[in-house]
């Protein structure tokens, strides 16, 4: 079979990228990897792209194959025929190092890294403890992820702050806040929950709706929302926030919006607190901030209250 | 320049555990990896890793099955070791977090694996590799051992017969550095792309068993490669596990009758699974059950679903045998100890004499737990008393010539991807699952043809980073160094036993073959002895 690749080519250090563009002859079965190998042993041993196990079990080979992020490996060739030229590209997003090679440090294990990733095993000795197959059927799940960086290729945070772990450490950080067998139970939660981590997701679900392996990165980031709440990890903006919010609700049946500002900065951040002036005097001025401010419960309040505590009873 | 006491080269399963073990001895480490150690090969092992850990069984019971499978090639010592150490390695594992599956009691469940002789390995689903690795990476980063990820080893240092440290191409860099070191441990693993199909992701190209004939160590059984008998047919080769033959698959061989597989060592079920007059062996998963497939197996269902749309819970599935894994290579004893004092080798890439002539299966990933702790352990204890002898800027100047002397406008007409497709192509037909004289002589023939052709390549680098093409290149060096050990050790054994077959000498011959083969480079090419096995 008669096909082209037109791959993304790049030097170290070099702005612009050009298209290497290869015509080849490969069997009917075979896959893109196939065909990169053999651009790579045949033509130009400087073509770079990275794989490892060929059959889909590593992830290290995730592309965008004319537009399609996927595995070279398990990718056939002839399912991308509708085109003149099977485009490879890089995902989006990645810091090229040299052609299809980006920086997965960068993208990914470094983010993995400030988690402290390990669990601190249980000295004894004595045999292994009992475990329910449910909670390890849960991290096998979590653990079948193959780092193949797609939630975050798919996150919607991760390009206004790449700074942002992403759900792939996320996810990480879920198996380890969720391992009974942790000498420190807890310490991943804390350290998920620092700036950057699991307070920032906005629950768009593109990391679930991404993952290749129904794991649920944003549904694990869910879980560890939930997790530091019931340990009472909840000292962060974002909790602090989400406590006010509901606080406010349960008391008056609406959204006391000065309260929740204060409290979201937290009551002892004085330097939060400060900045918040500006914005109360623009608001007064602009006549959105009533003086003095007054906020009233609404009518029924009493029943959303009601609803609240029922909601609390059922959680205990 | 980077010094440690203990250099550790492959971040598998064994690379990973020695680290571990010599950082928690007190030694200085660094670890070499040529892909990061989350993408290397131990990630591919499905089916378990066997421990005598049910009380009702014993390290006796495991060492007489690993012998049984070994056909009389183990070593005893060895196997004693392994079996009495398995538990507490594996229990290591289990509680550094690997997600064991449990039974209803919420035990550890042992699952039935190839030709042990009752339920043994405990597992992950059908990912225990892909589980194991993450774990052993994670308490690598809790030891603090300095990883050196993406770095391609081109030499061992050796000075005054010692090994003293190994030099190294940073992929992202481009750069070469002189990695010093008391001890060197090599775990670079195995050897499967010198045969297509095989089980073997890209890097499983005998690295670290030609950087040890290389400097003279010696390779012992190189002849026995194992062929796994159950590999679906699609791109590089799929393996479909045995564990899926205990929990009720059923095999039908090529001639369309059904095959007992209890008990069989994988050797034999090798052979059951041959194709025959163009017909395929066929794997028929259907009896485990969809939703035992899917809970217990679900690699295996999304796997042969991606590489070619069939789908297990439906249809039975083509299968042959595809070159697995070696029982032979770098001749260590029980502590990792190479015949070069300062060098240690682990795992696939290391042959004590635990496998015999033929690996059970569910003893690989076991096998680099036990002897990767022993040999970190070892090597620190060797590093305390080993003064530090920092490698000489001229063996690096040395080295960076050789680099550039193969770099450059290449006329030779070859690559090493071309030379790679011919040797897997003669593996395959003259030095595979059935071999004869005939057969090896041509091979070894062709072999030493392709190394003369090898020796004129140059490779067109427009820089070292991330260039492929020039660790390809020696990549290419080391199979063609393996694949003659290979077939020279082959030619050597006039006998049958475990996975080496000889049509010619179709009987196992104890008189004369109760032996161990070793090859050693002398004068340039490898010359190989008979070595008694350790007496029971």
């Amino acid at each position: 079979m008669e096909v082209t690749f037109n791959a993304y080519r790049r030097e170290p250090g070099e702005a612009e990228y050009r298209r290497g563009v290869y015509k080849l002859d490969l069997p009917e079965d075979a896959t893109i990897m196939d065909g990169m190998l053999k651009i790579r042993d045949e033509e130009d041993p400087n073509f770079a792209f990275r794989g490892s196990c060929l059959r889909g079990y590593c992830g290290d080979c995730m592309m965008s194959i004319n537009g399609k992020n996927t595995f070279a490996c398990t990718a056939k060739v002839a399912n991308f025929m509708n085109r003149p030229e099977i485009a490879l590209r890089p995902i989006r997003m990645v810091p090229v190092i040299k052609d299809l090679v980006f920086d997965w440090d960068a993208f990914m294990w470094n983010k993995i890294k400030v988690l402290n990733p390990w669990i601190e095993p249980q000295e004894s000795t004595d045999g292994v403890r009992t475990v329910p197959d449910k909670v390890m059927a849960d991290l096998r799940n979590a653990m079948s992820c193959y780092y193949c960086g797609l939630c975050d290729e798919g996150c919607t945070v991760l390009p206004v702050d790449m700074k942002f772990l992403g759900p792939a450490a996320l996810t990480k950080a879920y198996r380890l806040a969720a391992d009974p067998r942790d000498k420190n139970p807890g310490e991943h939660l804390k350290m998920a929950q620092q700036a950057e981590g699991i307070w920032d997701c906005v629950h768009c679900y593109e990391a679930s709706e991404h993952c290749p392996r129904n794991i649920g990165p944003t549904e694990r980031i869910v879980q560890l929302r939930d997790m530091a709440f019931e340990k009472g990890i909840t000292n962060e903006r974002v909790a602090r926030h989400h406590t006010s919010f509901a606080a406010s609700v349960k008391a008056s049946g609406w959204l006391d919006e000065a309260r929740l500002a204060i409290e979201s900065e937290g009551l002892t951040n004085i330097s939060g607190l400060m900045k918040l002036l500006p914005i109360a005097a623009r608001a007064a001025i602009k006549g959105k901030a009533p003086i003095p401010y007054l906020h009233h419960k609404r009518p029924g309040a009493k029943r959303i209250t009601e609803i609240f505590e029922k909601g609390d009873e059922r959680g205990k | 320049m980077p010094e440690f006491d203990v250099l550790v080269i492959g971040g598998g399963a064994s690379g990973l555990r020695a680290a571990i073990a010599a950082k928690e001895a007190g030694a200085s480490v660094g670890l070499i990896s040529k892909a990061h150690p989350l993408r290397t090969h131990t990630g591919l092992i499905q089916g378990g890793l066997n421990a005598p850990l049910d009380p009702d069984d014993s390290p006796e019971s495991f060492a007489a099955d690993t012998m049984q499978a070994g056909d009389g090639l183990c070593d005893s010592e060895a196997v004693k070791t392994f079996a009495g150490e398995a538990a507490r390695d594996v229990l290591w594992l289990e509680r550094a977090g690997t997600p064991f599956n449990r039974d209803a009691q919420g035990k550890l469940a042992f699952r039935a694996f190839g030709s042990n002789s009752r339920n043994r390995s405990v597992f992950a689903d059908d990912r225990t590799g892909h589980m194991a690795l993450q774990v052993l990476y994670e308490q690598l980063q809790r030891a603090r051992v300095t990883a050196f990820e993406e770095w391609y080893v081109t030499s061992l240092v050796i000075e005054d017969g010692a090994c003293t440290g190994a030099l190294a191409l940073g992929l992202r860099s481009g750069s070469l550095e002189a990695f010093s070191a008391r001890a060197v441990i090599l775990a670079t693993g195995g050897l499967g792309r010198l045969y297509a199909p095989s089980t073997g992701s890209v890097g499983t190209t005998g690295d670290g068993q030609s950087l040890a004939y290389q400097a003279g160590a010696g390779l012992v059984d190189m002849e026995f490669v194992q062929f796994h008998p159950m590999i679906f047919p699609a791109g590089p080769g799929l393996l479909i596990t045995e564990a899926t033959l205990g929990e009720g698959a059923q095999l039908v061989d090529a001639k369309g009758a059904a095959v007992d597989t209890r008990g069989l060592p994988r050797h034999q079920l090798a052979l059951a699974t041959q194709s025959s007059n163009g017909d395929s062996a066929k794997i028929d998963l259907r009896p485990i059950g969809a939703a035992n497939i899917m809970t217990r197996f679900p690699q295996t269902h999304e796997l042969v679903k991606a590489m070619s749309g069939l789908d297990v819970t439906q249809e039975a599935i083509p299968v042959r045998p595809a070159a697995h894994r070696p029982m032979g290579g770098i001749e260590t004893n029980a502590s990792g100890e190479t015949s070069i004092r300062g060098l240690f080798a682990a795992g696939e890439c290391a042959s004590n004499g635990v496998h015999g002539a033929s690996r059970m299966a569910g003893n690989t990933l076991t096998e680099a737990l036990v002897f990767g702790r022993r040999a970190g352990e070892a090597a620190a204890s060797h590093a305390r008393l080993e003064s530090r002898k920092s490698v000489s800027q001229s063996r690096l100047g040395d080295e960076e010539n050789r680099i550039q002397g193969i770099t450059g406008e290449n006329t030779s007409g070859d690559t090493p991807g071309k030379l790679h497709a011919e040797l897997t192509a003669l593996m395959d037909q003259q030095v595979g699952l059935v071999r004869d004289a005939a057969g090896l002589d041509a091979a070894i023939g062709k072999i030493r043809g392709l190394k003369d052709r090898y020796s004129r390549i140059k490779i067109g680098a427009t820089t070292r980073v991330f260039n492929y093409g020039l660790t390809g290149y020696f990549e290419v060096g080391a199979m063609l160094t393996c694949a003659e050990l290979i077939a020279v050790s082959a030619r050597q054994r006039t006998e049958t036993r475990g996975a080496h077959r000889r049509s010619d000498f179709p009987a196992k011959d104890d008189a004369n073959w109760s032996a161990h083969t070793t090859a050693r480079l002398v004068d340039g090419s490898p010359a190989v002895e008979k070595k008694p096995i350790t007496a029971a």
